[in-house]
């Protein structure tokens, strides 16, 4: 009985915020809305049983990106982008997000993935507990994991030096 | 009743517990700040309602909740509201997973049920804890920008750039005590802590002094204080209170906040410095034990010296003198953030950077790494 108020509960905060990301016309409202759905998520984490995954969720998401990105937001003047929600942008928005969520939904029914029921009935006690999930990312899926951590490395490199070569506050003088 | 709604009523009412724990103990710490930073400085302080200034307390309370309701215009209404209660919750949420003292039992006729005072007891402990109070960001960024004022948005900014910053050395400071202890659960390295303090040198083992319990700071000095260091600059306190330096922002994010709302970004600073009590107390002193003190050893006192009867009083009496141990920890790390605000000057916004990431992080690093190779070494 929890479980299902647990799910559905959730479940209904992630669509209204996700959709409230959609709509807004305020930038810095869709940001902290996609924060909000990014903590419905954790929560899902949570009531599956896996709360690791649950609680990385929470720190590096909603805890960090979205912080970010909001500060960032936040430094913008965003006067215009509130006064350009005109309706074309609106069905715009809309059109993608409906096209998004046909490729997703559909992609879903034809894999053959939801008739699989044993993914849906998880058993919350058998799921691994962290210290399985640190063998198996350092034993047979360490090479994705380092080849992941190498990229991050490359992408961090690559902003750094495309924010100074363009002029700015970090260029070389 | 059946066992669902049974659950949801005890998590209820223990939430609501550790809830009102942490709003009581405010006006306390108030009190202590303003007595203790007077004597600090050579003042009196506030001495004038009731005995020793205590009732000032009351009389800051009945001021809290008849100030004039206000709200900036060209705020952002709803953001505006939101922002204290935020406040309020990543504390309170973190406060809950942390083991309060021992579990107790209750038996009567027919039903016996044992409640841990913990109000969840994920197997994750630490990382949920350091996952919700990285959510106390927002709060302070939803109050900057929902006032609609330049030295609010400035100090929400400052905020959440210096929180974002000393996370990392946070947790990289705690990874040398988690992979000494092998467990992210509460219980588990509170339980650890109680053997006599081991060493292990040339593959030999030795027990200094064995009075001396196995607690955290024995084994990481290091970790303790770069935690304890990160944690200043976690809830914006002295010496890195930046987001409201009132010299040069007005008072920060809460410039446009007055009375109950005010209120409720206190608590949540205090909340915030609470859970960084009880979690120094629990990686690095042991929790709630302490070197000679056993669950049977107090249970016989109760039972033989005091001569109470009933299981059930026996049971939560125990668990109270645990609670206050835990308790006593808490309110002495408590006394040292008030100590430190007081004592050290602020510093200026780079140097407060400059430490967290040049100085702070490499030896968080250093740490950990060092502690993994000794650990390799012995072997475990």
């Amino acid at each position: 009985m929890i479980s299902a108020v647990l799910f559905y509960g959730f479940s209904a905060f992630i669509i209204v915020f996700a959709l409230t990301v959609l709509f807004a016309p305020n930038p810095i409202v869709s940001a902290l809305s996609l924060a909000a759905t990014m903590i419905g998520v954790a929560g899902l984490f949570f009531a599956l049983g896996s709360h690791f995954i649950a609680a990385v969720q929470l720190t590096v998401y909603a805890g960090a990106v979205m912080v970010l990105f909001v500060m960032v937001l936040m430094l913008f003047d965003l006067k215009k982008e509130d006064a350009v929600s005109a309706m074309y942008i609106r069905f715009l928005k809309i059109a993608v997000a409906g096209v998004i969520l046909g490729l997703i939904s559909g992609a879903i029914t034809l894999s053959g993935f939801s008739s699989n029921t044993s993914i849906m009935n998880v058993d919350t006690a058998a799921v691994a507990p962290t210290k399985k999930l640190a063998v198996l990312l350092f034993t047979k899926y360490l090479l994705a994991f380092e080849v992941l951590g190498i990229l991050l490395l490359v992408i961090a490199i690559g902003a750094v030096s495309v924010s100074r070569i363009k002029g700015g506050t970090h260029a070389k003088s | 009743m059946n066992q669902d709604a049974f659950v949801v009523t005890v998590n209820i009412i223990k939430m609501s517990v550790i809830f009102l724990l942490m709003v009581q103990l405010v006006p306390i710490l108030v009190w202590v700040e303003r007595r203790g930073s007077a004597f600090i400085q050579n003042r009196f302080g506030p001495n004038r309602v009731g005995p020793l200034g205590l009732l000032q307390l009351l009389a800051d309370a009945v001021k809290f909740a008849f100030k004039e309701e206000f709200t900036p215009g060209k705020g952002h209404k709803a953001f505006f509201y939101m922002a204290p209660v935020i406040a309020l919750l990543p504390g309170v949420l973190a406060f809950g997973s942390i083991p309060l003292s021992i579990p107790f039992t209750l038996s009567g006729d027919g039903y016996s049920h044992t409640f841990a005072t913990q109000v969840f007891d994920l197997g994750i402990g630490i990382v949920f804890v350091l996952g919700v109070s990285s959510l106390a960001a927002y709060a302070l960024l939803l109050a900057g920008w929902g006032s609609a004022n330049k030295f609010s948005l400035f100090g929400a900014l400052r905020a959440s750039a210096q929180m974002i910053s000393y996370e990392l050395a946070l947790g990289l400071s705690l990874v040398g005590i988690l992979l000494c202890f092998g467990t992210f659960n509460f219980s588990e390295m509170i339980a650890a802590q109680e053997a006599p303090l081991t060493f292990f040198l040339f593959g030999k083992e030795y027990t200094f002094l064995s009075f001396l319990p196995a607690w955290g700071i024995f084994y990481q000095p290091l970790g303790a204080l770069l935690f304890f260091v990160s944690v200043f600059a976690e809830t914006n306190r002295l010496p890195f209170d930046l987001p409201e330096a009132e010299a040069e922002l007005v008072a920060g994010y809460h410039t446009e906040y007055g009375g109950l709302k005010m209120l409720m970004f206190y608590i949540g600073e205090y909340g915030h410095m609470m859970v960084a009590s009880a979690l120094m107390a629990t990686f690095y002193f042991g929790g709630y034990t302490l070197p000679g003190l056993t669950v049977t050893g107090v249970q016989e006192f109760f039972s033989n010296t005091l001569q109470v009867e009933s299981a059930n009083l026996i049971s939560i009496f125990t668990m109270l003198v645990f609670h206050v141990v835990l308790m006593t920890k808490i309110l002495i790390f408590l006394w040292i953030f008030i100590w430190v605000r007081w004592t050290l000057p602020r510093f200026r916004y780079d140097q407060l950077m400059d430490l967290g990431w040049k100085t702070m992080l490499p030896w968080a690093i250093f740490n950990t790494v060092i502690t993994a190779i000794v650990l390799l070494l012995r072997g475990v």
